[in-house]
């Protein structure tokens, strides 16, 4: 399991909430559970990073937040996107996968 | 940062603290999911709720990461920073007030010598409009490797200049007098200006009443006698009412008032500003007929600045050859009426579109040179400032090594606490500054007599350029101060020092403020060098042996205002002028003289059996009545000085200084010589009678204080050669206090004058002062910066050993117990002080020599390499250095041996 933390990959971490919240709202534990589900266990979001992220996304206004029942009767803040937080994921995603995609490239390269 | 981030932050800022508690109720709700995700998976209570608090990390750190969403981090930081540096300074007040004052001298000590320098060389004048276009006129020519710029010239070159030129869109002639205005018991000498009607183009100034005036008022041969007034003076002598239409006598003419300027309209003057401004081709009328009917015709009289306007695109390269064009024109036309002008080949003539302050052009005199150096004399004191206060940082640092460990093991970061320690800079600066400024106004009296023009304004608290330069000197010593600091802080001495508590650190650190106070000794060495090479300059020009005591005399200008007299009349005048001056109780004698103290007046001269006088130096008259020599107290050598029986119509005499006896007749006795001289208006001096020489005046510096070939002086009688002129009167009182009653001459020989007429009166004292002005200035500035450095020296020098005795008092009182005597410890304390000492002194002495060439010129008759005044610097520096480090020393023989020994 890798360990989602604030360096390296702090703008995929951004990506990572914007995709989760784009099924629907959601808490932060709530967050932190769908991207190791959707993972299949293989990332891990660290929580320390995670609420630091989502306050920023906010101020940003690419997410907004609520108060709302949980499942289990509790209340708890949930997160939605905003029309530009969809749009950011749009822009965010295209641009992940092309450079995934041009990292491949590399790594799978031979010489001559 | 985008708008929208921005306006988030400002909105999540408002409401921070609801944010803050949710944040915290939302992290609480994280962890009970997780302990419950635990639990679920197997693990007991305890183990849950510990592996819970693992996964969500610190807490308190989380939601502190989180905060920084909100609001402005940075900002709050450093607003942080600033309230932990206020506690601290507050926490201790010596260290604050020290570090405060002494910066406050570096601070406005820097802030009014900008002030000056910025009136004097840069600021634009008020309400010029685009001042980056306009430029003064300079001429200059280079004869023989000497070159002379004149921006005062003869009104004739102005028209030709003009006429020659097509650079610029606007000209205008300029010229100050000093003329009474009005009439009776209201009569005043006041400043008045000569201008063009172009003049007021130059500037965004509409007259607040009536109009200005117009060129046809300005025409050639003579201007219409119309006068605009300052707000200043309208307000002042009219209160305000309607002048417009109203006379007004200026100088010896009735002008007609047809303006009021606005209020900070001063012209392009230095210092006060004038009170009437009049067409520029009045003033020669003013002055009398000879100037009036000869102003625009010849060019023998310098009178009339020139201010122009370039076109747009005309660069001042292009402007400068159109110029230099256009002079080579007008001197082939002054050489048509004169062939004397010399040849253009010979003195390479040159115009140029300079600064309009004259202190900011090519010859910008010594007074603008003193004040620049003086400018980086106070630069020099804010960089001892700045050594002082580091070093007294570094002191406070080492004193609160316990409480920055125990941040820095909070997890303070290294980068924070330098944050830190530029706040606690930043603060002192900022409060240094504003008691400079206090200080520097509060010394403005003194600034402005020593420093600026007679008449000048200044006010720093509302000069926003000042207070700019203010600020930019806040962060210069803002982060010189903090320098010291970070320079433990970044070689990671911090660390070592921190572990070693007291004793180890101490021969680490004080190399920081060792080196510290060898630079500030260095600088004060070379201030004080500065000092004493003026004030033995400024001792040296006032032991000149002047060849005559001015001390206790006065001078009289008359000034009969444009009664018109005859010649025989004004040959009355002055005789009854000269019998009331005679008469005032307190006078001793009195005679007429032309040529006021430091002027020049020049005569056509032949001297049969002399080829050329004029190629053997320039030969300076002086008219006078026969008690001339008496009033001035100038020694007859040979022969006899003027008496009673030289008068008008009786045989011409003169008497010669002995320095144009020697030059004239090398090899001859002088007395019975003849010299022909011609003053200008009876043809050449070749067809004039015979001047006998009757006598020998001893050399005197009436020309210049200290170039020796004016001495070159002859004096002939008054009646005989300038019978119908009214003269300057010259008194010798019998007091040695003239300025007392310099009121009393003036109201009773201004009762003597008929009409309108009135005297200006002046101790001529003031006149030889002005002449040695440059380095009174120098001795007087130099020396206060001087003793401010050598005062922060030697406190910083005291501070530092005062605080090495203090942290090797364990140290010296084990010694002591082993056996040292007090002498041992004296030497061992007072060397170390004299040993840093000696190394600023050399280094500063070695600064000062590098500086010699540069100060030299500056200098008068003392070497830039005085060995007396290195002596006395020196000297003075090493006692001090003594006096600094026995104080302390004494306190730490004081301490109690036993105790050190106990503490073992």
């Amino acid at each position: 399991m890798t360990d989602l933390t604030a360096g390296l990959l702090a703008g995929t971490l951004d990506l990572l909430i914007l995709k989760t919240l784009s099924f629907g709202a959601l808490h932060g534990y709530g967050i932190a559970q769908n991207i190791r589900r959707f993972s299949g266990d293989a990332l891990r979001v660290e929580e320390g990073s995670l609420y630091p992220a989502l306050q920023r996304m906010q101020v940003k206004g690419w997410v907004r937040s609520q108060l709302q029942r949980t499942p289990t009767g509790r209340t708890g803040r949930y997160y939605e996107l905003t029309d530009d937080g969809r749009t950011q994921l749009g822009h965010e995603s295209e641009s992940f996968l092309r450079s995934a995609a041009a990292t491949t490239r590399v790594l799978r390269s031979t010489a001559g | 940062m985008t708008l929208r981030e921005l306006i988030g932050r400002l909105a999540a800022w408002r409401r921070r603290e609801e944010l803050d508690r949710e944040l915290t109720d939302e992290l609480q709700e994280h962890l009970t999911l997780l302990e419950e995700e635990y639990e679920r998976e197997g693990l007991s209570p305890a183990e849950a709720r510990a592996a819970a608090h693992r996964r969500l990390g610190h807490l308190a750190s989380t939601r502190a990461e989180s905060r920084d969403a909100w609001g402005f981090p940075a900002l709050e930081r450093r607003l942080q920073d600033l309230r932990y540096a206020l506690r601290g300074l507050r926490r201790s007040p010596g260290f604050t007030v020290a570090a405060i004052l002494t910066l406050a001298l570096g601070i406005g000590a820097n802030a009014a010598m900008f002030a000056v320098l910025d009136r004097v060389m840069f600021r634009p004048y008020p309400l010029l409009r685009d001042p980056s276009t306009v430029n003064r006129v300079y001429l200059q020519t280079t004869f023989q490797g000497r070159r002379s710029t004149n921006t005062v010239f003869p009104y004739t070159r102005f028209a030709d200049l003009q006429r020659e030129t097509q650079s610029f869109s606007h000209y205008a002639a300029v010229s100050e007098w000093r003329f009474a205005v009005g009439r009776g018991d209201d009569t005043r000498v006041r400043k008045v200006a000569g201008v063009s009607a172009a003049f007021f183009g130059f500037f965004d100034a509409a007259p607040v009443h009536g109009r200005y005036f117009t060129a046809s008022e300005d025409a050639l041969p003579l201007g219409t006698t119309v006068a605009v007034i300052s707000a200043a003076f309208w307000r002042r002598e009219f209160g305000g009412d309607d002048v417009v239409g109203r006379q007004l006598k200026v100088g010896s003419l009735d002008y007609r008032i047809v303006g009021v300027a606005p209020a900070d309209f001063v012209g392009t003057v230095s210092g006060e500003p004038p009170e009437v401004f009049v067409p520029i081709t009045t003033i020669a009328a003013n002055l009398g007929p000879y100037s009036r009917d000869t102003y625009w015709l010849d060019y023998r009289w310098d009178w009339v600045e020139m201010l122009v306007r370039r076109k747009p695109g005309v660069s001042v390269e292009a402007a400068n050859a159109d110029l230099t064009q256009a002079y080579v024109r007008s001197r082939a036309q002054a050489r048509e009426l004169n062939p004397r002008v010399m040849a253009d080949s010979l003195v390479q003539p040159r115009g140029l579109a300079g600064p309009v302050k004259t202190a900011a052009g090519p010859e910008r005199g010594d007074d603008a040179t003193v004040l620049l150096w003086v400018s980086g004399v106070a630069i020099v004191v804010l960089l001892i400032a700045c050594a002082s206060v580091a070093n007294l940082m570094v002191a406070r640092l080492l004193q609160r090594r316990r409480e920055v460990s125990i941040r820095l093991a909070l997890g303070v970061s290294r980068r924070r606490l330098l944050a830190q320690f530029i706040a606690e800079s930043l603060l002192l600066s900022a409060l240094g500054l504003a008691a400079g400024l206090v200080f520097a106004q509060w010394s403005g009296t003194l600034i402005r007599a020593l420093l600026l023009p007679e008449g000048s304004a200044f006010n720093l608290a509302q000069d926003a350029r000042t207070f700019a330069v203010g600020i930019a000197l806040v962060l210069l010593t803002t982060l010189l101060t903090a320098l010291g600091p970070m320079v433990i802080a970044g070689r990671g001495e911090l660390g070592a020092m921190l572990r070693g508590g007291g004793r180890d650190g101490a021969a680490r650190r004080s190399r920081v403020r060792s080196a510290l106070l060898v630079f500030q000794v260095a600088l004060s060495v070379v201030l004080l060098i500065g000092a004493g090479l003026f004030v033995r300059s400024f001792g040296a020009a006032r032991a000149l042996p002047l060849g005559y005591d001015a001390g206790p005399v006065v001078e009289a200008v008359l000034d009969a205002r444009g009664e018109s007299l005859g010649d025989e009349q004004q040959a009355q005048l002055q005789r009854q002028m000269l019998e009331a001056a005679e008469a005032i109780p307190g006078v001793e004698a009195a005679t007429t003289m032309n040529t006021r103290l430091f002027r020049s007046n020049t005569a056509d001269l032949w001297v049969p059996g002399v080829d050329s006088v004029a190629s053997l130096g320039r030969f300076n008259f002086q008219l006078g009545s026969p008690s001339y020599f008496q009033v001035m107290r100038i020694a007859i050598i040979r022969g006899r000085g003027f008496d009673a029986s030289d008068r008008q119509g009786s045989v011409r005499v003169a008497i010669v200084s002995e320095a144009m006896a020697e030059r004239l007749w090398p090899d001859r006795e002088a007395l019975g010589q003849c010299l022909h001289v011609s003053l200008g208006d009876g043809g050449p001096a070749i067809g004039a009678p015979c001047t006998t020489v009757v006598g020998i005046a001893g050399n005197t510096r009436q020309q210049a204080l200290v170039d020796d070939d004016p001495m070159l002086t002859y004096y002939l009688v008054a009646e005989q050669f300038a019978p119908g002129a009214l003269l300057p009167i010259a008194l010798r009182l019998r007091t040695s206090d003239p300025t007392a009653h310099v009121e009393r001459i003036r109201a009773a020989l201004t009762r003597a004058m008929p009409g309108d007429g009135l005297a200006v009166v002046r101790p001529m004292q003031e006149m030889v002062d002005n002449q040695s002005s440059a380095w009174r200035l120098g001795a007087t500035l130099f020396t206060m910066f001087g003793g401010l450095a050598l005062l922060v020296a030697s406190v910083g020098l005291y501070g530092v050993i005062s605080y090495d005795v203090t942290t090797r008092a364990h140290e010296l009182g084990l010694r002591r117990a082993l056996g040292a005597q007090a002498g041992d410890v004296l030497r061992l304390v007072v060397g170390q002080g004299l040993r840093v000492t000696a190394l600023g002194v050399i280094v500063g002495a070695l600064l000062a020599l590098g500086a010699s060439r540069w100060v030299e010129p500056l200098l008068f008759r003392v070497r830039a390499t005085d060995p007396v005044t290195y002596a006395a610097v020196l000297g003075t520096m090493l006692a001090v250095a003594l006096v600094a480090s026995l104080v302390p020393a004494r306190r730490a023989l004081g301490a109690d041996p036993m105790q050190a020994l106990r503490g073992e």
